[in-house]
């Protein structure tokens, strides 16, 4: 049994040694540079939508040839992510294809891989809903009938 | 067999099963073992701490720490599949045991839990407390909340142990305990006596008082054994008692007279001490229990605590679907409540106020209809019918864990892997089984459990009104009936993980 509490021991050290050495990311303000994330469509349903990310620098230039790493994670323990990622931003702009796979709280996390290896991230917070919540009557009908809950 | 041991023997409980799992081999050596609880509870244990490390250390995004996807994810969905497959296993490898085992070595518990308490009030409000706090402090979307309710319970259970006796933390205060105890009535095995007779000449009852003594005790049993020609022979049985003993049942379950599975936490502890091998766990019929006459005690508090708890499940499901915030808004802006208070009010009455008067009430209306208001006291009839709101509410619980369980089943392993400081594989872990599916699954174990619940209270009308069996049984149905429905139409709505955000 002493063998077993002594493992038990040894684990519990490594795992908080583990987490110490956890990999720290700046946030976009320590890095000195502007993370923008705007969503296509504006009304924030359930579905496909189009995440327009800009980086620029303090004064305003726009950051090119940067990493941009998309990942979406709802509030709810369990739940999938949905990841993404894009590479070629011009002047600045970096287009990326997402989907809201589930209505509720999403925080999506923007990391930013720079030219000389800095990472940084920003979090940005979103309330999907269902696409029925947005339009009343048939939902077929195209017309939204509700402003975005963002 | 003489005519006093015949009578011993009836006045034992055995129940009519064959099949003992601590006869496989190799399982039932290391669950027989002395330590063999331990080798189960260490592994959750040191799971335990590392949920604490990530809960406060960790990224708080509740899908990507294991303090929120271990117990709100996995051990959830788990359970529910090990309390309809096996049993009350998670009770039986429990790490808050652990401390509670500390407690009892350092000799610092001496009194019993007051009497007034020992039923299971205590239980339903800390179930509720639970059930609250996770929605109202959103527990699912924060690690930390959840690594200090970790906490908590080890320090709960640890204070519990050191001043009381009998496991009052298991058997009184538990929640997750109680949630176990409750649906593992529904499970295919239980803890039993092999032989009666063997029970029945036992001196020292070791099952209940434990086969620990501070200075070796040696005593000789005479037991009744059945030879190859089928006479009883008395066979004389050294029992030796002593420092390397066990201890008996820390919940109080004297296991020849062990009916149910309630209050069972599956330790093994009697099984251990019992001199003469005598204890098994038995495999038997699944809810066998809950159509056996007496298996339960005829108490407000345990009928109310199962009819409470499947309404629960309801209301504990409509906190997560479009509806509820809807309700919220328009009492916020209604009666000027905070968000809380309205929270509260939904749970207060859904949870506490409506299943208490619905029973109440179609209980009332049994008994006029069969004319039994003065055969039966309101109490037995509420205790008659409240086992078969078991299979109803596991139907719930099932669907609601089973939804969170199946939709991301292997997202533990990334957050294992970026918990170890590994590349986390999301893509390759976040597969989702199909919506149609689980759907699927919900509405057979809903439909399965409504119609499982309508076979005892079938039964159980027949029996206690005989010709006037439908009209005693209708009532019950009727509410059996609803709470399926509320809980089919809930089901059906999308389910959204969000918090109070929408909230105006």
């Amino acid at each position: 049994m002493q063998f077993i509490w002594i493992m038990s021991f040894m684990s519990i050290l490594t795992a908080v040694v583990i987490t110490g050495c956890r990999e720290q990311v700046k946030t976009a303000e320590d890095a000195q540079i502007n993370i923008d994330l705007t969503v296509e469509p504006a009304e924030l349903a359930v579905g496909n939508a189009t995440l327009s990310v800009v980086l620029t620098d303090t004064e305003g230039n726009p950051i090119e040839d940067a990493t941009i790493e998309v990942r979406g994670n709802m509030t709810h323990a369990g739940m999938a992510p949905v990841l993404a990622s894009a590479t070629d931003g011009e002047a600045g702009l970096y287009q990326i294809p997402f989907e809201w796979t589930m209505s509720g709280d999403w925080l999506v996390d923007v990391t930013v891989t720079l030219v000389d290896g800095e990472v940084v991230q920003e979090r940005f917070e979103y309330t999907i809903a269902t696409s029925t919540e947005l339009y009343e009557g048939d939902v077929n009908d195209v017309t939204p009938e509700s402003e975005s809950n963002e | 067999m003489t005519a006093k041991l015949q009578q011993r023997e009836m006045e034992l409980y055995r129940p009519n099963t064959a099949i003992d799992l601590l006869q496989i081999p190799g399982l039932g050596r290391l669950l027989r073992w002395s330590w063999g609880r331990l080798v189960l509870q260490i592994p959750l244990f040191i799971a335990a701490v590392f949920l604490i490390i990530d809960g406060l250390t960790g990224p708080q995004v509740a899908p990507r720490n294991l303090a929120t996807v271990a117990p709100w994810v996995h051990y959830r969905g788990l359970v529910v599949i090990a309390l309809l497959l096996v049993g009350n296993l998670f009770c039986m490898g429990c790490p808050f045991h652990i401390p509670r085992t500390l407690a009892k070595r350092l000799s610092l518990r001496g009194r019993r839990f007051p009497k007034i308490l020992r039923n299971k009030w205590i239980a339903i409000g800390s179930l509720f407390l639970l059930f609250f706090l996770y929605e109202s402090l959103n527990l699912w979307a924060s690690p930390s909340l959840t690594a200090w309710v970790i906490v908590a319970y080890f320090v709960a259970s640890f204070a519990m142990e050191a001043v009381f006796t009998e496991s009052a933390f298991c058997k009184y205060v538990c929640p997750l305990g109680t949630f176990n105890f409750v649906y593992s009535t529904a499970s295919p095995t239980q803890i039993a006596t092999k032989r009666a007779d063997v029970c029945a000449n036992c001196q020292g009852k070791e099952c209940i008082n434990g086969s620990w003594a501070s200075q070796p005790i040696i005593r000789t049993d005479e037991i009744p054994i059945t030879n190859e020609t089928g006479d009883i022979e008395t066979q004389a049985r050294q029992v030796d008692n002593g420092p390397l003993g066990v201890l008996g049942c820390g919940t109080q379950l004297f296991a020849p007279q062990i009916k149910s599975n309630l209050d069972c936490v599956f330790c093994l502890d009697c099984v251990r001490a019992c001199p003469h091998e005598n204890i098994g766990l038995m495999v038997r019929t699944p809810g066998r229990e809950l159509m056996q006459v007496d298996a339960w005690p005829k108490k407000w508090d345990i009928s109310f605590l199962v009819i409470i708890l499947a309404f629960m499940g309801v209301v504990n499901a409509f906190g997560m679907v479009p509806p509820v915030y809807e309700l919220q808004n328009a009492l916020m802006r209604n009666f000027n409540l905070t968000e809380m208070l309205t929270l509260l009010l939904i749970f207060l009455v859904g949870g506490i106020l409506l299943p208490i008067s619905l029973t109440l009430a179609v209980a009332c209306l049994t008994q006029a209809l069969t004319q039994t208001v003065k055969k039966y006291p309101l109490r037995h009839t509420v205790a008659a019918f409240a086992p078969s709101f078991v299979p109803i509410g596991f139907g719930i619980w099932f669907a609601h864990y089973g939804f969170h369980f199946l939709i991301a089943p292997l997202s533990i392993i990334p957050v294992i892997q970026e918990f170890v400081g590994q590349t986390a594989e999301w893509a390759r872990f976040s597969v989702s089984a199909d919506s149609g599916l689980i759907g699927l699954i919900q509405v057979v174990v809903l439909v399965g459990g409504f119609l499982w619940s309508m076979l005892i209270a079938q039964r159980t009308a027949l029996r206690l009104y005989r010709r006037r069996g439908v009209q005693g049984l209708l009532p019950w149905a009727l509410l059996l009936f609803l709470l399926m429905l509320t809980a089919l139409n809930i089901f059906s709505l999308p389910m959204e993980m969000r918090g109070s955000v929408l909230l105006s």
